[in-house]
């Protein structure tokens, strides 16, 4: 009787938010697929009518948008993930010493984190720029450069300017990740190693990473999925240009949703960018698994 | 035996002096170069015009001077966003942490059936792409005749906190020694009086690191604001500092200033708590 009084107890406590969270997450993504299969154009014919999977089929076929954009995705991801593991890792290692100021040191490294994104966007823009930028003027002031870099105008080098700006903000969670990670190795394994002879290369082979494999993989995973799906950066850094060189998927939804009008097609290629993130995940705990089975 | 003088677990010799000296230095290249754009913002914020746009630039201001917060405080609509800004954060802060209490401890002290698939659902929603909320959510709100209003931010940014927040308090409340609460219940409290009057209390620096995560969330969002609010009287200071980079392309200036006091309060509140933050996030697994 006391067991189901506890019980009926905590389902009364955690109603409000279990209605709060079905009603905002779940009900939109259901009612997102079923925008996705609707006309919602809000310029012209029924906005409701049911035109099954037109908008997927364009997506897909017709409309030559939706496959260069996965592609720059992947590279954005790719590029930022990687970058950002390997900063992160490198100033964790760092900090996993007991040096005198390491308190310090960790909440300097974490600031990039709650910057806002519109102040990080803004800041590198201006940091960025071709004529008063502060990076062109260092690069030149130490003869590196002769004439300014268009770092963000030109096509070649905007995704590479705008993934270091992801980087920037991506590290300081999977820095503070793996930081913990390191912390929970046991001291024991490294005296042992090095009373083996084991030089630094060996002991961060052999006994570092195995330690920190398995929140390398989820941390690089959850980093994936919000970069994939990260929008602000681009789009107040680039807009998505030069000539479409950093349209990356979030930024094409926007742009049919809200200035196209196209709520159902924009609606069709989100869905899509689920399925991708549903591949990514499933991917990366396959590896995950067989990574856990050869250990 | 006689310990010899160790420095990180090596015997300290020259040699482990100089690898001392190599880590200090890389650790603070590293600050330099990863803060710089920090201080870039800050430098530029406090100079005049004419340094911003020099042939020569310099890295601190010559002539600093407070003018550029004082333009942007006096001279635009900063002031509106700011305190938009501060009513959708505080409220969503509040709602999202009075229901979250609650059902943390829930999770962290009740064995109910469907925990499990309670505690999933928080895991998995937090997943989901913003960007693929955005579209239903705008259709859902313009239905509701919320759009353009701080109600359909503050409702869309409790729902995005709550599962966040949840899972932070659960780790906070379950390090908490579960014999407190069961004398005060053996003392005659209620379960709920135990709860306020024993294990709140003590969980008061975990509680001010998620509610301070929170408002910070809430603070720097930019995508929902950006498409559901219309009225420039109603924006917030994210969707208003980036209106601003329309308005005024070329017054750095301004927006430095601008960015400035959009980062300012986040960042103090940040350095404040964050070790409690980075507890709350890892359940308590970095130390000092």
């Amino acid at each position: 009787m006391f067991l189901q009084r506890r019980v009926r107890f905590a389902y009364v406590l955690i109603l409000p938010s279990l209605l709060m969270i079905t009603l905002l997450s779940v009900v939109p993504i259901v009612e997102g697929v079923i925008v996705s299969v609707q006309n919602q154009n809000m310029l012209r014919g029924n906005p409701t009518a049911f035109v099954g999977l037109t908008h997927y089929l364009r997506a897909l076929t017709d409309e030559p948008l939706f496959w260069p954009s996965l592609a720059k995705t992947l590279y954005w991801t790719a590029g930022s993930v990687a970058g950002a593991y390997l900063v992160a890792l490198g100033l964790a290692l760092l900090l996993n010493m007991e040096i005198w100021g390491r308190g310090l040191f960790r909440a300097l490294f974490l600031i990039p984190w709650v910057i806002p994104d519109v102040c990080t966007a803004l800041l590198w823009k201006w940091a960025y720029g071709d004529e008063f930028g502060v990076i062109n003027f260092l690069l030149a002031k130490f003869g590196l450069i002769g004439s300014p870099i268009t770092w963000l105008s030109n096509p070649n080098i905007a995704m590479p300017a705008v993934i270091v700006v992801q980087i920037w903000k991506l590290y300081p969670v999977m820095f503070i990740t793996l930081l913990a990670a390191l912390q929970n190795v046991p001291k024991e394994l490294f005296e042992a190693a090095t009373i083996d002879g084991a030089n630094m290369g060996q002991r961060f082979r052999y006994v570092t990473f195995p330690a920190i494999r398995s929140t390398s993989i989820i941390i690089t995973l959850l980093a994936s999925i919000w970069t994939f799906q990260a929008f602000d950066i681009v789009y107040l850094l680039t807009g998505g240009g030069p000539a479409g060189a950093t349209k990356i998927l979030p930024t094409l939804v926007y742009d049919k949703a809200f200035w196209g009008s196209e709520m159902g097609y924009a609606a069709a290629i989100a869905m899509l960018m689920l399925v991708c993130l549903l591949v990514i995940s499933v991917a990366y705990l396959l590896v995950y698994r067989s990574q856990a089975e050869a250990a | 035996m006689q310990r010899k003088p160790t420095f990180l677990g090596l015997p300290l010799t020259y040699r482990t002096m100089i690898w001392f000296l190599a880590v200090y230095a890389l650790l603070i290249v590293a600050v330099v170069a990863i803060l710089f754009p920090v201080f870039w913002m800050a430098s530029s914020s406090l100079k005049p015009q004419s340094e911003l746009f020099a042939r020569n630039l310099t890295m601190l201001p010559v002539n600093w001077s407070l003018e550029n917060y004082r333009n942007v405080w006096l001279g635009t609509d900063f002031p509106i966003y700011f305190v938009n800004s501060f009513k959708v954060a505080a409220i969503t802060t509040a709602l999202s942490v009075a229901i979250s209490i609650y059902a943390a401890y829930a999770i962290a002290r009740i064995r109910f059936p469907g925990r499990y698939a309670y505690g999933l659902l928080l895991l998995v929603t937090q997943m989901f792409p913003h960007i693929l909320l955005v579209i239903p959510m705008f259709i859902i709100m313009q239905r509701m005749g919320l759009l353009n209003t701080h109600a359909a931010l503050i409702i869309a940014y409790t729902s995005f906190s709550l599962p966040f927040t949840i899972w932070m308090l659960r780790g906070f409340f379950e390090a908490i020694p579960q014999e407190l609460e069961e004398a005060a219940a053996i003392d005659g409290a209620s379960q709920l009086t135990a709860f306020h009057k024993v294990i709140l209390p003590l969980a008061g620096p975990g509680l001010a690191a998620v509610t301070m995560f929170g408002f910070i969330r809430s603070w720097n969002e930019f995508l929902f604001a950006l498409v559901f609010m219309q009225s420039h009287d109603l924006f917030t200071l994210p969707i208003g500092l980036a209106s601003f980079q329309e308005e005024y392309t070329f017054r750095w200036d301004l927006l430095m200033a601008g960015a400035g006091i959009v980062t300012l309060p986040v960042l103090f509140f940040f350095l404040l708590m964050q070790r409690f933050i980075v507890q709350g996030l890892l359940g308590g697994a970095v130390k000092g």
